[in-house]
């Protein structure tokens, strides 16, 4: 399996902040890949890291089989949506296209202005003057516009309000299902990515806290819900995520890719908004302060 | 490249065509009246010692809308290139950064160096030549003035300009290209390090003015040694001269007359030997007529004059624009290296 993105212990700081620290991953090709983690968590600087717009401080980085873009041809294979869909706020919709067809030698004249009329965006309306939805949209026509072969999207729906989230999601999929194109989008929510992604990757403080095609990571978790039991005492092989505990009752979040034979469980699904929020706690140390206080109660 | 630096420059560059324009048209509508006036005033046709009054009258002459338009004008040359710092300069890449504009423009596919290229380029260039143009329509239109001012002796009619006088070398030759370009690199560093168009625009301004307050008074004077000169004493003493008590005295000048319009760096007066004197001979204290010059020069006194020839004009003029060139040079070079390996 190829990468897109590759990363060997990388790291950057500002001033004395470590904004990535130590950061070793491996994001597949030919995925739409959901980045989720925490605020703080550094996905916005691996994403600058990954397009160039920052250099790395430590650690290498590899996109696409190579150095992150800086030259013409490596910038053309790259499409990057930044945070927040920034636009030039004086230039019309339709000078954003001219821009792209400017500033990219692939550019897809035809498809940019089909998507734009469909998205409904006036051309000669300033870009200052759109809805938060449209920008995005038109950002993010920019960036599928230049037919890159990876197409990187910094928390593209975190502006938008519940609708124009699914809008944009739901575009975006169309949008990606015509070309061979690896997609990387990262979110702070669970949620949003939920119905896009195929693979997931859950970063918290720069690591990397679980990885895996969305369906493998589902088959293998499992909510074990019994007696009262103490986690230590579960088989190996079985990696308890989270558990919560009851005076009689004991709620588990495993992990394994071996049947549960146990028949004091009872053994049930878990979605992946949950499975996130697990990884999230358990990394936070969070979970296990608030068993001991169950425990001790 | 060029088509996106173009189009966010529009506005700028509209705004500076309109201010040519109103330029021109102020200029072209007084300048041919106060060039027939010079013609007949005789100026431009006179020789040696008749020259001196017919300047000074030809300059008491031009008043009233021609100072206001003179002084209009020297100020739009001398302030045009700290606008464009400010309002060129200083808002180029910041308000980039500012609005996050740069994460997408880096991410087309073209290097940032072409883009930086391209966004210093243009408004650079254009910079120049507003900034130039303002410059050489100026100084077509004091022409006049300036062949008067050079001729007249200590006029202190404010048309009175020497070419050397601080605010006339400034606006007139060659110099207004090197300080566009250096205001508006100036103004391009500062939103380069400071990241915030406003606080960047401010700190142009500030450094700006600093400069162009340092370097006619501490380098320009420097550029080319002086040269001595020895200027005899005569009746009716042109220059300035104060008499205190005990038969004190001094004397200064600002004109040399074997040097019109030369650049006086300082006078004062000496003796046969050279040495400096302000003591009067007790013989010359009370002359019959009054005036003790005749009787001071029988003495050997004389006024001893350190200055800038006239033909340093243009030599200063280049070195000065060199400087500023240079630096403009140095700080885009800054810019590229900043942008191109220290990332934001």
């Amino acid at each position: 399996m190829t990468s897109v993105i590759e990363t060997q212990e990388l790291g950057k700081r500002y001033r004395r902040l470590w904004a990535l620290a130590d950061c070793t991953l491996s994001i597949p090709a030919g995925h739409v890949v959901g980045l989720v983690g925490p605020n703080g968590a550094g996905k916005t600087t691996l994403l600058n890291l990954a397009v160039g717009l920052l250099a790395p401080t430590t650690g290498t980085i590899q996109v696409l089989g190579g150095p992150p873009p800086a030259k013409p041809a490596q910038l053309a294979r790259v499409g990057f949506l930044a945070q927040d869909a920034p636009v030039y706020a004086g230039l019309t919709v339709a000078e954003h296209l001219k821009l792209g067809a400017r500033l990219n030698p692939g550019w897809d004249a035809e498809f940019a202005r089909r998507r734009t009329d469909w998205l409904g965006l006036d051309p000669g309306q300033k870009a200052g003057k759109l809805s938060g939805g449209q920008r995005a949209q038109l950002a993010l026509t920019l960036a599928i516009g230049k037919r890159p072969d990876l197409l990187i999207l910094d928390e593209p729906v975190a502006s938008l309000d519940p609708l124009a989230r699914r809008e944009f999601l739901e575009d975006l999929m169309e949008a990606i299902a015509e070309g061979e194109l690896s997609v990387v989008l990262s979110s702070h929510l669970m949620a949003d990515l939920e119905r896009v992604c195929d693979y997931l990757v859950v970063l918290v403080g720069s690591r990397v806290r679980v990885a895996g095609p969305v369906d493998e990571l589902l088959a293998t978790h499992h909510l074990l819900t019994g007696p009262r039991r103490d986690p230590a005492t579960l088989p190996a092989g079985q990696e308890v995520i989270s558990a919560s505990h009851t005076d009689r009752q004991s709620t588990l979040l495993v992990r394994t890719s071996d049947p549960i034979l146990d028949p004091a469980w009872t053994v049930s699904g878990v979605g992946l908004e949950d499975m996130v929020l697990a990884y999230m706690r358990q990394a936070a140390g969070g979970g296990r302060r608030r068993d001991q206080l169950e425990v001790h109660r | 490249m060029t088509w996106l630096t173009w189009r966010q420059f529009r506005p700028q560059a509209v705004t500076s065509v309109v201010a040519l324009a109103v330029f021109a048209i102020l200029l072209a509508a007084t300048g041919p009246h106060l060039a027939g006036m010079y013609a007949s005033s005789g100026v431009a046709s006179c020789h040696g010692g008749g020259c001196q009054p017919l300047a000074g009258n030809f300059l008491t002459t031009v008043s009233g809308g021609y100072t206001v338009v003179f002084m209009l004008g020297m100020a739009g040359v001398l302030l045009a290139p700290a606008l464009i710092g400010v309002f060129w300069g200083a808002p180029l890449l910041s308000r980039e950064f500012e609005t996050g504009t740069y994460r997408m423009a880096w991410t087309q596919s073209i290097t940032r160096a072409r883009w930086m290229a391209s966004k210093l380029a243009l408004p650079g260039l254009a910079a120049i030549a507003v900034t130039e143009g303002l410059s050489l329509m100026y100084g077509w239109w004091a022409a006049p003035i300036g062949q008067a001012a050079r001729l007249a002796s200590g006029s202190n009619f404010p048309l009175g300009m020497s070419p050397f006088s601080l605010l006339a070398f400034d606006a007139h030759g060659v110099v207004p290209i090197g300080y566009a370009a250096f205001g508006f690199t100036l103004g391009v560093t500062a939103g380069v390090l400071i990241r915030r168009a406003v606080p960047a625009m401010a700190v142009t301004l500030l450094i700006f003015a600093a400069v162009q307050f340092v370097v006619p008074l501490a380098i320009r004077p420097n550029l080319f040694p002086p040269e001595h000169a020895s200027q005899p004493l005569t009746a009716n003493f042109s220059g300035v001269q104060s008499q205190g008590p005990g038969r004190r005295f001094a004397l200064a000048l600002d004109y040399l007359d074997s040097q019109p319009g030369a650049w006086i760096y300082s006078s004062r007066a000496v003796n046969a030997a050279g040495q400096p004197v302000s003591i009067m001979p007790a013989a010359c204290a009370h002359p019959p007529n009054g005036d003790s010059m005749p009787c001071m020069a029988s003495h050997g006194f004389a006024v001893a004059v350190t200055y800038q020839p006239t033909s340093r004009y243009w030599p200063i003029q280049w070195t000065e624009t060199g400087i500023y060139l240079g630096l403009a040079v140095i700080l885009a070079g800054f810019c590229y290296w900043r942008l191109g390996r220290r990332l934001p």
